[in-house]
């Protein structure tokens, strides 16, 4: 009622909606103090124990993880001359590749399928997209109900087509292998919603063009989609790796990183080394290493979107 | 030629996403039967499995702690986002690449990578145990910033001034002009965020050991671990079911409008 009353051009300080408690929140000083809270909560718990990390890994540390003297990189070196270690690093290489090739290919192709098809049945998006926001415990326990020696249907049906007496967890190899199968059924639909808001933006006449002038799709494929995709693509595959890297829950639920290591990725043997081995340095160490990895990895894929979305400063 | 060349080609693509659909949807079908469909003497529809995981685990428990942690994160972050995302977005001052910096370490530094530490300092607050401390490293979402920031940015600086002209206050300004305009960013937060806590395994484990703060999914995987001993699968299904159906009712409900506020959000053009 007011607006209509008084003129805008009027000096006074503003009509009845803004009382004097507003307009103090509105002064430079209110914003540092709102923002002051939230900065102090990211640096205690992120920044502080980044800096807390690197430099226990440089000391010797007792069961409950307290400091009793200095250990240069006796921690690092304890950490590579064991061979559990060697072979941890070389399943979570293998593993890590495999997952993120076949998750993102997976991931791009459905991302075509679904764009090009406008409005898609909701009991499909549903199907795709279960996975998604089912946790990774729940799912599994299911995979590894599926998979058991004997009554899994997996396994059933492996005995169908002549392969009897499968126990896919029970040996090393195929059991890395169903953890990339899980980690390709949970995470490429997730993948596959960044990749289609990726196609958006791809003009509406140029897809037009793309459809009337090339049916089979190939050549616009390679010479719009993938270039104006790459900043995308370059975000999904450094968010793939780290989330590759990152695996532990399956593991936790399906293997124990068993059998004999063949299972045993990054994650979980750090949180053996801390919370079964109680050994902190050697654990402190790997977390820095992780820690570089791992944050240069996600700053790196912060960097491919910059350009179209981030302004630092 | 072209016609049919492209409807056989419909065709293809429609068979190929229905099977995609079908084994990826599979095992979220396979609890749903495995949890409600009788077996044996008991056919049909039935409720046993479920009060029969009920019994074995406090599955209520658990997933009370689940939602007072999910919800409490969800309002903490979100209201945190859209106040630092403002000023972010919509003022200049000394100092806002460091405050930036701050709020993208929160996303680039995995909270993995910290874990020990986080451990360390949630004990010597002595909250291991506690929903507090389960919630406390997690309290401020750098995506929820930059998302939110993201968001008001989009908005356009004629709408701010003519609701100014109006003589709103930058209070009224931010209620009446930019907070209407976040639905999409709220939502694909919302999202994110939600997902990521419900599912969130490894944290919740170390931090608790007894079923006071418990959240579902640890107290599932804790089933798991009981089951290998001998416990009925039909019960683990229950349990799993537990934890999907509540995030799979929200999902098919609003499966276009999730789906599209998080493809808008991420189209950062």
């Amino acid at each position: 009622m007011s607006t209509l009353v008084e003129p805008a051009s009027q000096a006074s300080p503003g009509p009845a909606k803004a009382g004097p408690g507003a307009r103090w929140l509105a002064g430079p000083g209110v914003r540092y103090l709102l923002m002051l809270p939230p900065a102090l909560m990211v640096i205690g718990f992120v920044v502080y124990p980044m800096v807390q990390t690197v430099i226990h890994s440089f000391y010797r540390l007792d069961g409950l993880g307290r400091v009793i003297g200095f250990a240069g990189f006796g921690n690092y070196s304890a950490l590579f001359a064991n061979p559990v270690f060697m072979q941890v690093l070389r399943n979570t290489a293998i593993y890590t590749v495999f997952a993120v090739v076949l998750s993102i290919a997976l991931a791009f192709a459905l991302a075509l399928l679904l764009t090009n098809r406008g409005i898609v049945n909701r009991l499909l998006l549903v199907g795709i997209f279960s996975p998604t926001v089912m946790p990774t415990i729940a799912a599994a326990n299911i995979w590894l109900y599926f998979l058991a020696p004997q009554f899994g249907l997996v396994t059933e049906l492996l005995g169908k087509v002549g392969i009897s007496q499968a126990n896919i967890l029970g040996e090393p190899g195929s059991a890395l292998g169903a953890l990339v199968a899980l980690f390709v059924w949970k995470y490429a639909p997730y993948f596959t919603l960044f990749l289609m808001a990726g196609l958006q933006s791809i003009p509406q006449n140029v897809r037009e063009a793309m459809r009337t002038e090339d049916p089979h799709g190939w050549q616009s494929l390679r010479k719009v989609v993938l270039p104006i995709m790459a900043p995308m693509l370059a975000f999904v595959v450094t968010l793939a790796v780290i989330y590759a890297m990152e695996t532990i829950d399956p593991i936790y639920v399906m293997t124990q990183g068993g059998p004999a290591n063949g299972t045993n990725l990054v994650m979980f043997y750090l949180y053996q080394l801390g919370f079964n081995y109680y050994a902190w340095g050697p654990a402190a160490a790997l977390s820095a290493l992780l820690l570089g990895g791992l944050s240069s990895l996600s700053a790196l894929s912060l960097i491919a979107l910059e350009r179209r979305a981030f302004h630092w400063a | 030629m072209g016609v049919t060349w492209r409807a056989w080609r419909r065709g293809l693509e429609g068979g190929v996403l229905a099977a995609v659909a079908l084994i990826w949807g599979f095992p979220t079908l396979w609890v749903l039967y495995a949890t409600f469909a009788g077996t044996g003497h008991t056919s049909g529809f039935t409720l046993g499995n479920l009060a029969g995981a009920l019994q074995t685990a406090p599955f209520g428990e658990y997933t009370v702690n689940t939602i007072i942690i999910v919800g409490t994160l969800l309002l903490t972050q979100g209201i945190v986002g859209l106040i630092v995302g403002f000023i972010l977005a919509r003022y200049d001052f000394p100092g806002k690449s460091i405050v930036t910096a701050i709020f993208l370490l929160q996303i680039v530094v995995p909270v993995y990578a910290v874990l020990i530490q986080d451990y360390q300092i949630v004990q010597g607050l002595h909250l291991l145990n506690t929903r507090l401390g389960i919630m406390l490293p997690y309290a401020v979402s750098g995506i929820a910033v930059v998302a939110f920031r993201q968001a008001f940015r989009a908005v356009p600086r004629e709408l701010e001034e003519a609701a100014r002209l109006d003589g709103y206050d930058m209070l009224g300004v931010f209620r009446r002009v930019y907070l209407p305009r976040v639905g999409p960013a709220a939502i694909a937060f919302a999202v994110i965020s939600v997902t990521f806590h419900w599912t969130d395994f490894l944290w919740p484990l170390i931090v608790t050991n007894s079923d006071a703060a418990r959240p579902v999914v640890v107290g599932l995987a804790l089933l798991a671990e009981a089951s290998e001993s001998g416990l009925q699968w039909n019960l683990l299904a229950a349990g799993t079911a537990i934890v999907i159906i509540p995030v799979l009712i929200v999902f098919v409900v609003g499966t276009r409008r999730i789906l599209a506020a998080f493809t808008s959000t991420f189209d950062w053009r």
